[in-house]
């Protein structure tokens, strides 16, 4: 086991360095430097290159390119993230503000779409082939073919400006911020945001459910007499559940996709919103960091499902 | 052949006959798959209905100019905000464009960013996994590398990420999209080819002393075509769905050209979404039955194609 976490690592860490050089290299071919964006042009016209110059040098703008990555990633290691150019802000500082709410965000949409995933794929194997199973396919193939944020712009008009049911949007209201006071700012973007997922998960549990009951235990235990219900749940369910959890993982990404879009349907601050207001300024230092930051989210992921698996599934780690 | 018919000499005759033979051979089989194909596309009730709608809005985008009876750009002040009427059938937009010819034509740019994605990327992802799948090596362990990094980016943060270094317009939006959808389809193909590089026809056309390009992509390609088709078909729903939202941030194609998605981003404004539902409803209904269709085709196919995913 240990020699497979340390295989595992030793394949990600270059992988994490290529993808900060890439992303360091993109940042170095978009338009202007630090000097551009630092000096106001009105400023700038009344300088001289010779100050221009200088200024580059004192920032260290003159060493050459490995040189500079160097000393940013290492300065990242250490958590120093740089400045926003909006304003100056110090991103490490934007991270904390905005993703607690970006947190909450997935881990509610995650949470509703793995149970109602789970539950309506196994409904759709118990009974396949039937009516309930047939209805359950064909509202899956919606929810992944209506986008999102039509989904959302929809749930706005209804639930929030027709029916007044839940806020258009936002997070806290000033002055009320117990979790309570937010649970409904949580709910529409939650719910709209697990759709696309919750047809996933449906869509996987119900093939490994099916996969699980045509196993020899399932009918090893329907000999035993064993009540049909209790051989779904204790024997097909628990099994079919293990893939399903791995693939959540997996959904990490699609997630983070999702929730750019969702967090600007619904006003919700979170890190998506920003990074959306960042490419659309041409925050560069932001929009990097924050790619870096999913990149790694991403990584660390799939090694957490990767480990899990191995634990469950012995053939995982003896047969690379 | 050559090397077996050695001993006599072959007439012109000969070569003629051989042709006329590989004619029969290739029509014959195309004939039957075709057919058993058709009828298992055709059965999926699903897949047609797809195919129609998916056809329907295809041709009624491609026919705009002889459909719509308004220019989709040119604003009509005296037309603002109108509902749905005989002379507007979709109503008029916050400038007085009539909404249905912009769905028309808007449909035009959409399919063509989501169908032209889709096809580019899989032109790449093909032609690097089908080779590097069979021959391997070193060039087989760099594509995968490579792909590797693009597929730990989440897909919609490196298109936003290239959108903020490459800049916005419509061939960089295609552009933006091949390169963050090759490596699926690169891995799909890759894979396949690995699990048919050691059947018999192929070690068979190895001892023949035919090159590796040749049995790659002329002999063990069409036997991975299936799961191909059904992948273009999966991404160019993908690829649609992402237009729209990135149009919709304001960040995919400049909104001065009518797609879906830039439709949809005046929904943005909560009065818009409020009163004038016309202007984003039909739209996003398009957008949503379209994409619908084409992942309706996608199943179809796959149904028809592999026989291992039936039921």
């Amino acid at each position: 086991m240990l020699t497979y976490i340390a295989r595992r690592l030793l394949t990600l860490i270059p992988m994490v360095i290529v993808i900060s050089f890439l992303i360091y290299l993109g940042l170095e071919l978009t338009p202007g430097d630090a000097v551009s964006h630092m000096v106001p042009p009105d400023a700038r016209s009344m300088m001289d290159e010779e100050r221009l110059q200088a200024l580059r040098e004192s920032l260290g703008l003159g060493k050459p390119f490995i040189v500079r990555y160097w000393i940013w990633i290492t300065g990242v290691m250490q958590g120093e993230f740089g400045y926003s150019l909006a304003g100056g802000v110090p991103i490490s500082k934007i991270f904390l503000d905005r993703l607690p709410a970006t947190l909450e965000l997935s881990f509610a949409a995650l949470l509703i779409s793995t149970v109602l995933g789970s539950i309506l794929g196994t409904i759709s194997a118990l009974t396949r082939g039937s009516l309930t199973d047939q209805s359950l396919t064909v509202v899956g193939m919606l929810g992944v073919s209506i986008p999102e944020f039509f989904f959302g712009l929809v749930a706005i008009l209804v639930f929030a400006l027709n029916l007044n049911w839940f806020p258009v949007g936002g997070r806290i209201l000033p002055g009320y911020d117990s979790f309570w006071d937010r649970l409904p700012h949580l709910v529409m973007p939650a719910m709209v945001l697990s759709i696309m997922m919750t047809a996933g998960v449906m869509r996987y549990a119900r093939s490994s459910m099916l996969d699980a009951l045509s196993r020899d235990f399932i009918r090893t235990a329907r000999s035993k007499g064993m009540p049909e219900w209790r051989v779904n749940i204790l024997h097909g369910f628990r099994v079919a559940l293990t893939p399903v959890i791995v693939l959540i993982g997996f959904r990490l990404p699609v997630l983070i996709g999702g929730s750019v879009i969702i967090e600007q349907v619904f006003q919700w601050p979170g890190i998506g919103k920003e990074f959306v207001s960042a490419v659309r300024s041409q925050d560069y230092p932001l929009v990097m960091m924050v790619a870096l930051f999913s990149v790694l989210a991403v990584l660390i992921a799939s090694l957490i499902v990767d480990l899990l698996t191995a634990i469950i599934d012995p053939r995982v780690r003896l047969g690379e | 052949m050559t090397d077996a018919n050695a001993t006599r000499p072959r007439t012109r005759r000969d070569a003629q006959f051989d042709k006329i033979r590989d004619r029969e051979a290739a029509l014959a089989g195309t004939r039957q798959h075709t057919a058993r194909f058709m009828s298992k596309f055709l059965n999926n009730r699903l897949a047609v209905v797809g195919f129609v709608i998916f056809a329907v809005i295809c041709l009624m985008s491609l026919f705009a100019p002889l459909i719509a009876q308004h220019d989709p750009m040119s604003p009509n002040l005296r037309a603002i905000a109108k509902p749905p009427s005989a002379e507007h059938w979709f109503g008029t937009d916050k400038t007085g464009r009539d909404v249905f010819a912009r769905v028309l034509y808007g449909g035009r740019v959409s399919i063509l960013v989501g169908l032209g994605s889709a096809l580019l990327s899989a032109i790449i992802g093909v032609i690097i996994g089908v080779y590097s799948g069979y021959v391997g090596g070193w060039l087989d362990w760099i594509a995968m590398r490579i792909s590797e990094i693009f597929m730990s980016f989440p897909q919609i943060i490196l298109v936003l990420l290239l959108v903020a270094i490459l800049g916005q317009s419509l061939l960089n939006l295609i552009v933006i999209f091949t390169l963050t959808g090759w490596g699926g389809i690169y891995r799909m193909a890759r894979a396949r080819m690995l699990s048919i590089r050691e059947e018999e026809y192929v070690q068979a056309l190895r001892s023949f002393g035919l090159g590796p390009a040749r049995i790659a992509y002329k002999h063990m390609l069409p036997n991975a075509l299936g799961p191909i088709m059904v992948n273009i078909t999966l991404s160019t729903a993908a690829f649609i769905l992402q237009e729209a939202g990135l149009s919709f941030l304001g960040l995919g194609v400049p909104l001065s050209i009518p797609t879906w998605g830039n439709i949809l981003n005046a929904a943005q404004d909560l009065r818009v979404l409020e009163q004038n539902w016309w202007i984003w409803l039909p739209v996003g209904a398009t957008i949503s039955l379209f994409v619908l269709s084409v992942n309706f085709i996608g199943d179809g196919l796959r149904d028809a194609t592999d026989p291992s995913q039936q039921g």
